[in-house]
């Protein structure tokens, strides 16, 4: 019985055996691909290698450095919570020495503190970010915009105001001001001309660029832009 | 040869044989793993405005990314569309329509302090086919910063 057991167990050992050293081989053979026999090699080698690392390290802090933007949900102790347009929520970590405040006002800027920063205000912040928290560089209050398209589903002539139906089936109220500026595509022409309230029809095609408030439930907007894509242009 | 060789012997052989099989299929999966492609994300959001008709060019931004940081005050847009298709650029200080005559396009986009949204619509030749949307949002922020 002995002998048996004996026996068993070295067939088992040389077949384990052969089994492993086939799945040795594969490996060997993938990672020997490299020749690596003289020092001068291996040096070159090793400095590939480093900088390598050194553009990967580089790229990934490129790629961290990021910009987010949203509203401010509350501004304490170094701390800045922001809501984005898509309702999603960071942390903004402040940094006393490192990080800078300005306003932006057209096309300049004006440096701030951190303090002047209130809640409901539209910021932009770069830095590293990681998950949900992003150390700040950079703090910019400035306007957030929409710009969206849409299909016009209803004029209010009165009130001079438009309902839009958008691709992604959100409904947005416009109240076009006078401020509001308003373009046209000439059909033949392909280019965008001014155009006023009396030429928007239901079923046109509208883009539109809206000022972002903080808060909103209607999804009414005073339009800062819009650009009539006539029905016509799709009979063509 | 007694029977308990011969036992012991099928015996040695079944248990290597399993160990080796175990070990095969442990290595061709390894293999797979090294060499599986895994798609880029990019390529799974392009599918999200492919027309009904899937031979049409959807429309493509090559650049810049989404979300990019630039220092100056203009960005080149780069893509493609099917030939003759109306594009439509919208930001908040720039409207721009043409029809593209080549299957690429590239042009030049201002942008404004800050953040600059950007909507590029294209409305293809063939009116039955729905119009495809892309989204950016560029960052320009001052060098000196």
């Amino acid at each position: 019985m002995k002998k048996t057991l004996l026996i068993s167990l070295l067939v088992t050992l040389l077949l384990s055996y052969l089994a492993i050293s086939t799945y040795g081989q594969t490996e060997i053979a993938s990672e020997s691909a490299t020749p690596t026999t003289a020092s001068s090699v291996e040096d070159s080698d090793i400095k590939t290698l480093k900088e390598k690392v050194a553009n990967k390290v580089s790229e990934i802090r490129q790629k961290n450095n990021k910009a987010i933007s949203g509203f401010v949900l509350s501004n304490k102790s170094s701390i800045i919570k922001l809501k984005t347009y898509e309702n999603e929520e960071f942390e903004v970590e402040l940094d006393d020495t490192l990080t800078k405040y300005f306003k932006i006002t057209g096309i300049q800027k004006k440096e701030i503190k951190a303090d002047d920063i209130e809640k409901d205000d539209y910021i932009i912040v770069t830095g590293v970010l990681v998950d949900k928290r992003i150390t700040a560089n950079s703090v910019f209050v400035d306007e957030g915009f929409l710009v969206e398209v849409g299909k016009v589903a209803e004029i209010d002539k009165e009130n001079y105001s438009i309902k839009i139906v958008t691709t992604a089936k959100d409904n947005f109220t416009l109240d076009i001001e006078d401020s509001t500026k308003q373009s046209m595509l000439n059909i033949k022409t392909n280019e965008a001309e001014a155009a006023g309230f009396s030429k928007i029809k239901e079923g046109d095609t509208i883009h539109f660029v809206v000022k972002q408030l903080a808060i909103n439930k209607n999804n009414s907007y005073s339009a800062v832009k819009i650009l009539i894509i006539p029905q016509e242009y799709f009979l063509k | 040869m007694k029977k308990e060789t011969l036992t012991a012997i099928i015996f040695g052989i079944f248990l290597g044989g399993v160990v080796a099989f175990f070990i095969i299929n442990k290595t061709k999966e390894i293999e797979l793993n090294k060499n599986k492609v895994i798609a880029p994300k990019n390529n799974l959001n392009n599918n999200k405005n492919i027309p009904d008709n899937t031979q049409a060019q959807p429309l493509e931004i090559t650049s810049p990314q989404d979300g990019l940081i630039v220092s100056q005050n203009s960005t080149s847009i780069a893509g493609k569309v099917e030939k003759d298709t109306l594009l439509v650029i919208q930001s908040p200080i720039k409207d721009m329509t043409f029809l593209t005559i080549k299957s690429d396009f590239k042009i030049s986009f201002p942008l404004a302090l800050g953040e600059n949204v950007i909507k590029i619509v294209a409305y293809p030749k063939n009116k039955t086919f729905r119009p495809q949307e892309k989204d950016l949002k560029i960052y320009y922020i001052d060098s000196e910063l």
